[in-house]
């Protein structure tokens, strides 16, 4: 029951902080457009956070799977 | 006391950080919420004045009445009430969240601490009531699908964010609940969701039940509000109707219903709006008001008749517009070439469709002005781009020629009064009341007899009445609603003129139009008599006994309101009155009545507009009449029975169903008791 209640932990964990992070990102990149940063960069700058988030996706999934706190 | 030993733990090793966390972000939130505001403002500035401050207390009543009680909101039952719970579901959460965060500095680690926990049952209770009316909402939008709502990837995507803060904040006091050390049997069930979160997650060892993993629970919590949710959404996303919505309703207009604003015609640099910079910083803050709830669409007679224009889609395609000439708000430029506003962005044949009925104005929650916009543009293409439908050119022609729309017409002023003995204001001045005819009773057939009616109903009850004669002229409606504003400032002042020569005080009329016209925007042009409608006449004198009307025959009657008449001047109960007098309890309602009446079309030049046979208003409106199964169906204005009766015959029932002005029924109800 308990790794049952661990799975899902983790689960919920994963998927609420990739989509925050995903609301961060996208974010940051609206907001560089908004300043002017041009319209040239848009395909550099998706690529560059995309890159970004997924990185720290899997370092979420390590991170939690690794060190989740037990009983 | 158990319960508040654990608290003083628990404010020192958690609400303390929480507490600092706030207060750094808390500036921070706001200026990025001002910037992503100001953003939208930019775009605002860059349309004309508009004085809209005045009766501040008025306003603020509307803004509280459409804020709190969902005013017009609950005028639809499912939209209304899911929204209502959504609502008041956010203030039920934030008022008990304030209470909770500020609960520290205020010291309530003393009893009373009750007030506490009540503040965690009504947090947790506000949010189950956003998440059933948010579910209410996703079922609306995705399984059931009206037609008026359409679906963008930003509306999933707010679904989305507000479930993620309430479960992020439910997962939280799972946390909270979880680390602490005292059981939590005592006030678990102040918190039931979050009881039952904290038993999903593990609890923490004693080495890991520290501020730090807290700290970034709570960081992750603010953090989505602080970029996304505030600054980008923010000034994106139909979140932003959270406080552009009582902006909106606060700055509505105050003028009468019926008035449209004047140009001045010798100042004006533009006339009317050719492009989205010409409109007022109002009409511009409309665009980015409307949430694309489609009420207007809903109850557009124009599109539920099948013809392109859609108050909703022409709201939106503006803001599309006003979005791609200035797509980046803080560089403060337009793009350098962008599509004509009025022939690509809307398009001339929408701008035509419309009949200024007002059904959408009546419908929208937060008092946006569909009809200004579309007469603004028809002003710029009657006045700069000279570009009008055919035969509405021609009527506007005979109006500056002839002194009235009706090209064609081989009547006088006065023919209609043979055998009348009714004498001009140029052979008697000494009147109580001036009646004035209107170019459709006194110079088009059939309505003639409206104006015949009316006359013999006056001199039935005594009424010392006169008219213009030859020297009446259009009241210049038509030409306003089709936007040449110059021919309707010359006809109005040059009424005005005649009028005042004449010393009138009162004035009735058997046209809403006219009646409109005269009461609601001469007093623009110095113009301030008193004016009243023949229905209003009649049922006063039905009331007072000064006309006698015999029995009824047991015909069913109907009553079709005038858009002119009822939802721009709220007179829905004198033809009502008049009607049941005439016919007893064998009066019915037709469906689409009073305020949500369906337009029989005439309105907004469109009586002199050719028509596409399969879009006709007026047909769509006859098959209401038709499925009231009634005898006789009751007007109260000269386009709604010429059109009425064109639909009849258009649906082959003209011999079993009549269409009759009010007064035409009265005069015979009075005929039958002398």
């Amino acid at each position: 029951m308990d790794q049952f209640l661990r799975v899902v932990a983790v689960f919920l964990e994963v998927a609420v902080l990739s989509a925050i992070l995903y609301c961060m990102l996208n974010g940051v990149r609206l907001a560089l457009l908004d300043f002017g940063v041009g319209p040239k960069y848009n395909k550099v700058i998706l690529m560059a956070l995309a890159a970004a988030g997924s990185l720290l996706v899997v370092f979420f999934v390590a991170h939690l799977t690794t060190f989740y706190p037990t009983f | 006391m158990d319960f508040w030993t654990g608290q003083l733990e628990y404010i020192q090793d958690v609400f303390k950080p929480i507490i600092i966390a706030v207060l750094i972000f808390s500036p921070a939130l706001l200026a990025l919420f001002a910037l992503g505001f100001y953003r939208r403002c930019l775009l605002w500035r860059l349309g004309r004045e508009d004085k809209r401050t005045d009766s501040i207390l008025t306003r603020i009543k509307t803004t509280l009445g459409v804020a709190l009680a969902h005013l017009r909101f609950l005028n639809e039952a499912y939209p209304g009430w899911m929204h209502f719970l959504i609502f008041w579901g956010a203030a039920m959460i934030i008022v008990s969240k304030i209470i909770r965060l500020f609960s520290y500095l205020a010291g309530i680690d003393n009893p009373p601490q009750d007030v506490f926990l009540y503040a965690s049952l009504a947090s947790e209770i506000g949010a189950i009531l956003i998440i059933i009316g948010g579910l209410l909402a996703i079922y609306r939008r995705y399984i059931v699908k009206p037609s008026r709502l359409d679906t963008k990837p930003d509306d999933t995507l707010v679904f989305l964010f507000v479930f993620l803060i309430l479960i992020t904040g439910f997962m939280i006091k799972g946390y909270r609940i979880a680390t602490s050390e005292v059981s939590p049997t005592d006030w678990a069930v102040w918190s039931p969701i979050g009881y039952g979160f904290s038993k999903i997650f593990a609890t923490f060892l004693t080495d890991y039940r520290n501020e730090i993993l807290i700290w970034h629970r709570v960081l992750f919590h603010t953090v989505i509000a602080f970029v996304f949710g505030v600054y980008v959404f923010a000034s994106r996303s139909r979140i932003q109707h959270l406080w552009l919505t009582p902006l909106n309703v606060f700055f509505r207009s105050l003028r009468p219903k019926g008035a449209l604003v004047p140009i001045d015609i010798e100042k004006a640099e533009t006339f009317g709006t050719s492009k989205i910079e010409n409109f007022t910083w109002k009409q511009l803050l409309d665009l980015d008001a409307c949430t694309r709830c489609g009420r207007c669409q809903d109850c557009c007679p124009a599109h539920l008749s099948g013809k392109a224009l859609s108050p909703k889609k022409v709201i939106q395609d503006l803001k599309d517009h006003l979005n791609q000439v200035y797509p980046y708000p803080f560089v403060k430029k337009p793009v350098e070439t962008r599509r004509d506003m009025i022939s690509e962005a809307i398009t001339e044949e929408v701008i035509w469709d419309c009949t200024t009925c007002r059904a959408c104005q009546q419908a929208c929650p937060i008092y946006i002005e569909h009809i200004d916009k579309i007469v603004d543009m028809r002003r710029n293409l009657a006045l700069e781009r000279a570009q009008f439908p055919e035969s509405a050119q021609q009527a506007l022609t005979s109006l500056g020629t002839r002194g009235h729309p009706w090209r064609g017409t081989t009547a006088t002023r006065t023919d209609w009064t043979s055998g009348l003995e009714i004498k001009a204001l140029s052979e008697n001045k000494d009147i109580e009341l001036l009646y004035w005819v209107g170019c459709t009773a006194a110079l088009e057939d059939r309505n003639m007899k409206v104006a015949q009616a009316t006359a013999r109903i006056m001199q039935a009850a005594g009424i010392n009445f006169g008219i213009l004669g030859v020297e009446e002229t259009c009241c210049g409606d038509p030409a306003r609603r089709m936007g040449d504003e110059y021919l309707f400032q010359t006809l109005c002042q040059k009424n005005i003129e005649i009028l005042r020569g004449y010393n009138v005080g009162k004035i009735m009329t058997t046209c809403p139009h006219c009646f409109n016209t005269l009461k609601n925007e001469y007093p623009q042009f110095g113009g301030n008599f008193e004016v009243i409608h023949h229905t209003q006449l009649i049922a006063d004198l039905l009331r007072e006994g000064r006309l006698q009307i015999g029995g009824t025959d047991g015909k069913k009657l109907t009553y079709h309101d005038s858009c002119y008449l009822g939802r721009y001047n709220d007179i829905y109960r004198a033809p009502r009155e008049i009607l049941r007098a005439i016919s007893g309890t064998k009066s019915v309602e037709l469906a689409r009545s009073g305020a949500k009446s369906f337009c029989c079309g005439g309105g907004g030049g469109h009586m002199w507009m050719e028509e596409p046979i399969d879009k006709r208003l007026n047909v769509r409106r006859v098959e209401d009449v038709l499925k009231a199964k009634v005898d006789v169906v009751a007007t109260a204005c000269p386009y709604c029975l010429s059109m009425l009766e064109d639909g009849l015959k258009a649906k082959a029932a003209e011999e079993t169903i009549k269409a009759r002005d009010l007064s035409e029924l009265v005069i015979e109800a009075v005929k039958k008791k002398a």
